[in-house]
């Protein structure tokens, strides 16, 4: 009972510091912006270089680093086991494992690194910028929070807003492949290379139905702007519920889920890493520089759950409470209210995934192939279809969102019509298994 | 068996893959739930563990740790006199029997008193012991027991592992009724004599060996057990 109450209240720590954090972000994006409006630039340059620190090196990155801390504890929680808690902070209290951060941070600094004697020398010390950059630019487009009036500037909790904000995921997450592959390439190892190999396939596979699946959101939000994106999906749409993505394109967000997760290449996707098979195409790497390519990683399915959020769970929006937060809070609280809520689903979309890593084993090398060109794409080009159709029919999204509402209930018919294991076969099989032993103790 | 194994090909249902995957998820979901928000229960016999909320079995091994069976053979003590003096007599019993020759004992003779001896020092290498408890069988004064429940702690060299008289003396004392000093004249106090005697066990109808000195078991009515089933003569 004390450790329920216990998570109850760190959660809601959690929440509020996030908010009190955000608070302060917005403030200082406003300070940014006088700074600029001060030295002749418009406000929005100023507050985009404060977001940039704020948001993508700070938010971002002690995200993704808290995230291996996460890792640990949360996959032992979901799997009867405690988790790292040995490093004792004044000999007593674990902290949830947090300070293996630094721990972790340490050994990856401090590590030697080992170049292989037969590498390509540029772009093996390319290679882990080249993965770990474009992931992280990827954040630079995702609107965190609503647009907010504060110290007499309008600040935005983003670092750019660019018209094709999607175009610009899109481009830089096929990009990103470029350093898996070269990091394979580069170190001169026929398994690194099989790994850069699988990699580059896999992507290239999952980058169809990835674009594929976001055309749905396109043509209901008509936009490819995320911050609009956004604001579009807080509209009412079936009586008070709003215009998620969610509710709009239940099949769009599965595939780019799922296609987005295997972008990311963890468990069940990681073929390219394949550590029991394979090493992985970051085998020659050591040091700091794997530490590189490991936080990609990290910061891929942080970037993966942000892009996920903005544009299918509703941005920034606080679905819940949100006209009731609007009219009796301060503008800049609700604006960190709203971006705390945006941390908040993104934190939550993180620890699905890692749910998914820590539930399903690797695919076969078919298999992945065959969920996305046979499942994923077909999927992805059906929703494409009956999206546009309905949005002709009815420019209100209203038959949309019932159409998504329908395919919500089949997903979760099929989920739930689970058929009964026949008992004739069941019968077979165990009799048969009787007749092994059986053969076997005659032996 | 544990599981049954079905061969059959996937039915489409199964091979949409999400259906399934989202039951599974359900499942994490609900064993995240238990271990994360419930607190574990810290039974140190894991298999009497509550686990209707948290599962987790694990044992956190240096500050719990699990019961051993009755009768484990672990480290070595020499059993004190109520005085703080080692019961042993110094009879080489016990080093005769050691297979490993693991004991060395030094004989000295107590003043004053005409045949007892004492160990002026008694040493076990654990390295060398094969913990197979003949000492504690040999033992005529149920001097050296293997009762600590524990094991030589590891040690970065190997002069940690000799274990002298003043490492094996410990634990609680033991007396019997016909303990010399408690016929003879002793140095201990008038008090702690009688209070000695009071706790004095019979000699005799007690076994030396590990098995009996655990509360509770008792290879002497195992072997009645066994002799009851007809398994034993």
């Amino acid at each position: 009972m004390k450790r329920f109450v216990g998570m109850w209240l760190v959660i809601g720590a959690v929440l509020v510091g996030l908010v009190g954090l955000f608070a302060a972000f917005y403030a200082l994006a406003a300070l940014g912006a006088r700074g600029a409006v001060a030295l002749g630039f418009p406000g929005f340059f100023g507050s985009a270089i404060v977001n940039a620190v704020t948001l993508m090196a700070v938010t971002l990155m002690t995200v993704a680093a808290l995230l291996t801390v996460a890792e640990r504890k949360w996959s032992a929680a979901m799997q009867d086991r405690i988790g790292a808690n040995r490093i004792l902070v004044l000999g007593k209290f674990p902290l949830g494992g947090v300070p293996y951060l630094l721990a972790d941070a340490l050994k990856m600094l401090t590590k030697e690194s080992i170049y292989p004697a037969a590498r390509s020398k540029f772009l093996f010390e390319l290679a882990p910028v080249l993965a770990f950059s474009p992931t992280f630019a990827l954040f630079a487009v995702v609107p965190v929070g609503p647009e907010v009036r504060a110290l007499g500037q309008t600040v935005g909790m983003w670092v750019a807003n660019p018209d094709a904000g999607l175009l610009w995921i899109f481009a830089l997450a096929g990009l990103s492949v470029y350093g898996t592959t070269l990091a394979g390439w580069a170190s001169n190892s026929r398994v690194g290379m099989l790994g850069a190999v699988r990699a580059s396939a896999q992507m290239i596979s999952y980058e169809v139905s990835l674009g594929l699946s976001l055309v749905g959101v396109m043509i209901a939000y008509r936009t490819v702007n995320l911050q609009a994106m956004a604001i579009a999906q807080g509209v009412e749409v079936l009586g008070p519920v709003p215009a998620l993505g969610l509710l709009l394109q239940p099949l769009g967000f599965l595939v780019f889920f799922t296609s987005s997760f295997a972008e990311t290449k963890r468990a069940p996707f990681d073929l390219p890493e394949g550590e029991s098979e394979i090493v992985g195409y970051f085998l020659e790497y050591s040091g700091m520089k794997f530490g590189l390519l490991f936080l990609a990683e990290f910061v891929e399915v942080v970037i993966l759950a942000a892009v996920t959020t903005a544009v299918f769970l509703g941005g920034w929006h606080p679905v819940l409470f949100e006209g009731w937060l609007k009219a009796h809070l301060d503008p800049l609280a609700f604006g960190a209210v709203c971006a705390a809520s945006f941390l908040a689903k993104v934190i939550l979309l993180t620890w699905l995934q890692l749910v998914i890593r820590w539930l399903l084993p690797r695919f076969r090398y078919d298999q992945i192939q065959g969920l996305c060109w046979k499942l994923l794409l077909p999927g992805a080009l059906v929703n494409v279809f009956v999206t546009a159709a309905a949005v002709l029919v009815d420019p209100s999204l209203q038959v949309l969102a019932w159409i998504g509402v329908v395919e919500i209930v089949a997903i979760f018919g099929i989920t739930m019509a689970v058929s009964k294991p026949k008992a004739a076969h069941g019968g077979h099989d165990h009799g048969d298994a009787h007749g092994h032993a059986a053969h076997a103790a005659g032996h | 068996m544990p599981y049954q194994i079905d061969n059959r090909p996937a039915d489409t249902r199964e091979s949409l893959y999400f259906p399934e995957i989202f039951r599974a998820i359900g499942l994490v979901v609900k064993t995240f739930w238990r271990n994360a928000f419930f607190s574990r229960d810290p039974n140190t016999d894991i298999l009497e563990r509550d686990r209707s909320s948290n599962r987790v079995t694990t044992l956190q091994y240096p500050e719990e740790k699990a019961p051993y069976p009755a009768g484990y053979r672990g480290l070595h003590r020499l059993v004190p006199r109520p005085d703080g003096s080692p019961r042993c007599v110094a009879c080489y019993m016990c080093a005769t029997a050691c297979p490993a020759q693991c004991i060395y004992i030094e004989a000295a003779e107590v003043e004053g008193d005409p045949i007892e001896k004492y160990p002026k020092q008694f040493v076990i290498d654990e390295l060398r012991c094969v913990v197979c408890g003949f000492c504690v069988e040999a033992c005529p004064k149920d001097a050296i027991r293997m009762d600590t429940g524990e094991h030589p702690a590891p040690t970065y060299a190997r002069e940690g592992q000799i274990y002298d008289l003043k490492r094996l003396l410990r634990g609680p004392p033991v007396s019997y009724e016909k303990d010399p000093w408690l016929v003879r004249p002793s140095r201990l106090t008038d008090a702690a004599l009688k209070a000695d005697r009071a706790a004095a066990r019979p000699y005799g109808t007690q076994g030396t060996d590990e098995y009996t000195q655990t509360p509770g078991f008792s290879v002497r009515e195992l072997a009645a057990e066994a002799k009851a089933r007809g398994e034993a003569k």
